[in-house]
């Protein structure tokens, strides 16, 4: 069982190869039907694939591979004229095929998928043009001369016309010319052929008396088929190259599982972060030994880890990267079935199809390309005589272009079609009620391209099969947005539209912009950073409650990170703020920050399955001092952003808010700092009849401790100067530091009498200035008018 | 000889196999004070237990998710067991721990006051959780009675099962 399914293994990684290289070739094939190798390689998959399943008995599959098999036989003799009908039952069988593969693959089983009706149009085909199928294939039969056409004839059904000696008279001249075949390719490929020759029906007949007599000869029978109807020299060439391709191919590469990779992958990461800690430790040692001698050592050591750690990890990346081509190799045949189905003449240009980059990223970068593509045909490219009629060439093309820019690489989808009419889109969002009439107006025209990723958005009239059914471009963007991609379109009424998907190279080690917010800190990915800029408070503008800001010629919607993050916000001393501008897909945004940190490679390591799906975080990473700081989620992010009610610039109405709630005099709350207890008492007793709430602090640093714990709101304080720990001007200052404390009430009750003090107070950010002694009632009413005692109630 | 040789042989032999019929019957937990009470998890459900070290806050979480911090170079959530029991919370003292509980691929690390000790319970001991208390919802696994003392055993996967 183990074997069988190690074969089954190799035969499904086999076919899939094969199938990949097949939709190309036959959209080529289309243009050059008349094109020997690219018959005899198409020929040779369906041969390849039906000798091996008939051998793992998957009948419908041998079935079905047969018959195209068949025709593509006919073809290669030139028997059958290859025209667009004939190829679309082609391309029907070929799908057929790969679903089956796939259920194969899936389920281990070829059943349940209907094949018989495609069979039958296969030999409708190759019956109803010219000849009837089995004339064909005899005609050959009778020229044995060349030993490139005997070759080919032993393939034919009427071998079995032969006697049984003229047959291996024949197989003995054919072990002769193909003793240089490589013997393991040999002997697996006669097992194949032992095996299909059972369920398959006339085309392998011969081999049943081959078989038993010499099982290397079956290898004859696959292997001309290429050269078999070919002039000799192609046939030499065509052999050299199947030579080569099974030689050194064995040698220079390897498969490996890609579960491998990824664990290397995953202990790079490690790596890179050790890397991150070292060079940080480097850094500190380098400081506290500056001049030392082992410190040159030390620092060549930290330079050769960090740069082979580098060096290790692209070569690990590298190892994951496969070329785009592998991607794009579907779109012809796509091109070619969807100009059918709507009946326009589309030309599909591919460049770049080389770039490589990460595999999990070529796996989902399929599904947005696939939309986009068939959009550009859909929507993009006008029909035939539209196009005439607009002054262009009949057939449109559609470009796809991939090319490498930094850390990044661009896929382009550039068609010249009708373009985008940004007030048709406008105007059909406000239809289909995406925005309000406001919100189009003030749209710039990319803003109103960016409106076909919106869900529920399409611009088609009616619905077709391709296109205009509401989902697609949302998909797109969700899609792109999931590998931290951007999204640039431009369009031009008339001229054709352009969409640049911008993507980062991997996912697992990324660069990152570190932002402060307060005391924690957050990584930004850096594919989603554009710019950073430094701004004054007085450039934040509200506009119906969103806090905008003017960039260059744009006016950019801000939030702060504090917002989306609820950090609490306790001291906000900067005039200046920090502007990280987002861009994701095709939307932008301005995070407001409190300070830059700097630009550091991280590895993103989930927050595990307790944590997972946090609105806004992407994951974490471990920093150089061993802290975990978050990831930022940009995408979420962005749409976070929408809901959140920006405080930017109203601290202020908040602290109003809090004033205006007293409801008796103990809401009402004084702190009494003095390191005297019998000040204090005096203090306390003084001002104990208003009804107020009174807590006492010895000193500056324990009053600071109180006031942090927040479970009271005060309303005032009343600070001693002299203190032990912190004395009341330094108290003051700690405390005017903090934003939400800059309406409460502090007030200098000491014995120190001398102008300076005064002033030292008053710069410290007191209020009031009340030298002992004093009289209670004094007192009382300082308070009472700091506090607004009663106003309230 | 052969007969005193078969003797011890089969002495150690009744005591292996008693062994094994007493480690059966008994759990092993590990307790710890949270608030007023104790508590207890297997002990075999804890991967460590560390002093506590700084972690990161996450935002958008309940109250008594701390946040995430790194041992070793895992990313760990860290849950504060007074918060999550609806106790008011305390500064972290001297005796303040984290322990780090396991069940499968779900790891969380938990603040618990002070630990108490590694207890050896045998399974008569072990009573059902109180029924008052709703079955699917409860924490409570089953609480052990000691001589002076009723140990409330927590279930490692209630602990670890995200519920919000």
């Amino acid at each position: 069982m183990d074997e069988f399914q190690e074969i089954l293994q190799d035969f499904l990684v086999e076919s899939f190869e094969l199938i990949e290289q097949l939709d190309q070739d036959l959209v080529e094939l289309e243009s050059r039907p008349d094109d020997l190798d690219l018959l005899n390689r198409i020929f040779r998959v369906a041969h390849t694939i039906k000798g091996a399943s008939s051998f793992l008995n998957f009948d419908v599959l041998t079935h079905l591979t047969h018959h195209m098999e068949n025709l593509l036989n006919m073809a290669r003799h030139g028997d059958l004229v290859i025209d667009a009908d004939v190829m679309d039952v082609i391309l029907e069988s070929i799908d057929l095929m790969k679903a089956l593969l796939v259920r194969i693959r899936d389920s281990g089983e070829d059943s349940g998928l209907e094949v018989e009706p495609c069979v039958l149009r296969l030999d409708a085909v190759a019956n109803g043009t010219a000849v009837p199928a089995s004339a064909p294939v005899a005609a050959p039969e009778p020229t044995p001369e060349p030993v490139v056409e005997t070759a080919s004839s032993e393939e034919e059904p009427d071998y079995s016309g032969m006697s049984e000696e003229e047959v291996e008279a024949e197989i003995e001249r054919l072990i002769a010319i193909r003793q240089a075949e490589d013997a393991a390719k040999r002997a697996r490929k006669s097992h194949d052929e032992e095996q299909k020759s059972e369920p398959a029906a006339p085309a392998s007949a011969p081999e049943p008396v081959k078989a038993p007599v010499t099982p290397p000869v079956a290898v004859a029978k696959t292997e001309p088929a290429a050269p078999k109807a070919a002039p000799t020299p192609r046939k030499v060439e065509s052999k050299d190259e199947g030579e080569g391709r099974g030689g050194s191919a064995v040698e220079q590469t390897i498969r490996v599982d890609v579960k491998r990779l990824d664990h290397l992958m995953n202990l790079i990461g490690e790596l890179v972060l050790g890397k991150n800690r070292l060079i940080k430790i480097n850094d500190d040692v380098e400081e506290r030994y500056e001049g030392e001698a082992f410190l040159e050592e030390l620092n060549q050591v930290v330079s050769i880890v960090s740069l082979v750690t580098t060096d290790l990890q692209i070569a690990v990346m590298k190892t994951r990267m496969l070329p785009i081509g592998k991607v794009f190799n579907k779109f012809p045949r796509m091109i070619r079935d969807l100009s059918r189905e709507l009946n326009k003449k589309i030309e599909l240009e591919i460049t770049g199809e080389e770039t490589e980059l990460d595999k999990s990223i070529v796996e989902e970068i399929g599904d947005p390309l696939v939309h986009i593509i068939r959009n550009s045909c859909d929507h993009g490219i006008e029909t035939p005589e539209t196009r005439l009629a607009a002054g262009k060439e009949e057939v449109g093309t559609i470009q796809l272009k991939a090319y490498h820019e930094g850390n990044h690489i661009v896929i382009q989808i550039i068609d010249d079609g009708k373009g985008l009419d940004a007030e048709m889109l406008k105007q059909k969002s406000i239809e289909k009620g995406i925005v309000t009439e406001k919100e189009a107006d003030g749209m710039s025209e990319k803003e109103a391209f960016g409106l076909i990723f919106r869900p529920g958005f399409s611009t088609a009239a009616q619905v077709t099969s391709v296109s205009g059914r509401g989902v697609g471009m949302d998909v797109v963007k969700t899609n792109i947005e999931k590998l931290n991609g951007m999204i640039d379109i431009d369009s031009e009424v008339g001229r054709g539209t352009s969409m640049k998907l911008k993507i980062p190279l991997t996912l697992a080690i990324i660069q990152a912009l570190l932002v402060g917010v307060q005391e924690e800190y957050y990584a930004i990915p850096l594919a989603s950073v554009l710019e950073t800029v430094r701004i004054s408070k007085d450039e934040i503008y509200t506009v119906e409650n969103r806090s905008v800001m003017r960039l260059r010629d744009e006016v950019l919607s801000l939030v702060h990170i504090g917002d989306i993050f609820e950090v609490e916000r306790v001291f906000d001393n900067s005039e200046h703020a920090y502007v990280v501008v987002l861009g994701l897909a095709e939307s932008k945004i301005g995070l407001i920050v409190d300070s830059l940190v700097g630009q550091e490679e991280i590895v993103i390591k989930s927050l595990g399955e307790y944590l997972k799906g946090i609105e806004g975080i992407a994951g974490a990473t471990i920093r150089g001092d061993g802290g975990v700081t978050l990831i930022v989620d940009v995408a979420a992010l962005m749409q976070m952003a929408k809901s959140v009610k920006s405080t930017v610039g109203q601290e202020s109405a908040e602290n109003k808010g809090r004033v205006a709630a007293k409801s008796s005099a103990s809401d009402y709350c004084v702190m009494i700092v003095d390191d005297s207890k019998t000040d204090r008492t005096i203090m306390r007793k003084s001002i104990e009849p208003m009804g107020i709430t009174i807590v006492e602090a010895t000193d500056g640093v324990e009053a600071l401790n109180i006031l942090k714990q927040g479970d009271h709101n005060f309303d005032a304080m009343l600070i001693d100067i002299e203190m032990p720990r912190m004395d009341g001007y330094t108290l003051a200052a700690e405390i005017k530091k903090y934003n939400k404390y800059k309406n409460l009430a502090l007030i200098a009750v000491t014995s120190r009498t001398g102008k300076a003090d005064r002033m030292r107070g008053v710069e410290s950010g007191m209020v009031e200035y009340i030298t002992k002694p004093y009289s209670p009632e004094y007192l009382m009413s300082v308070v009472k008018r700091n506090i607004k005692f009663n106003e309230g109630l | 000889m052969s007969e005193k040789l078969q003797q011890i042989i089969n002495k150690q032999h009744k005591t292996l196999s008693g062994d094994d019929v007493k480690i059966d019957e008994v759990i092993q937990l590990v307790g710890f004070i949270v608030g007023d009470e104790e508590f207890s998890v297997p002990i075999l459900s804890i991967q460590e237990i560390i002093k506590p070290i700084s972690w990161t806050r996450v935002p958008q979480t309940p109250s008594y998710i701390l946040g995430v911090f790194n041992l070793r170079g895992a990313v760990i959530p860290l849950i504060d067991l007074r918060s999550r029991f609806g106790l008011e919370t305390m500064k972290h003292t001297e005796d303040t721990r984290f322990i780090v509980i396991k069940n499968g691929d779900d790891v969380a690390g938990f603040v618990i006051d002070r630990l108490t000790e590694a207890i050896r319970l045998p399974k008569k001991d072990v009573g059902p959780a109180p029924d008052t208390i709703n079955e699917e919802e409860s924490m409570i696994d089953g609480v052990g009675k000691q001589s002076d003392r009723i140990i409330t055993i927590l279930k490692v996967d209630k602990l670890l099962e995200r519920n919000f």
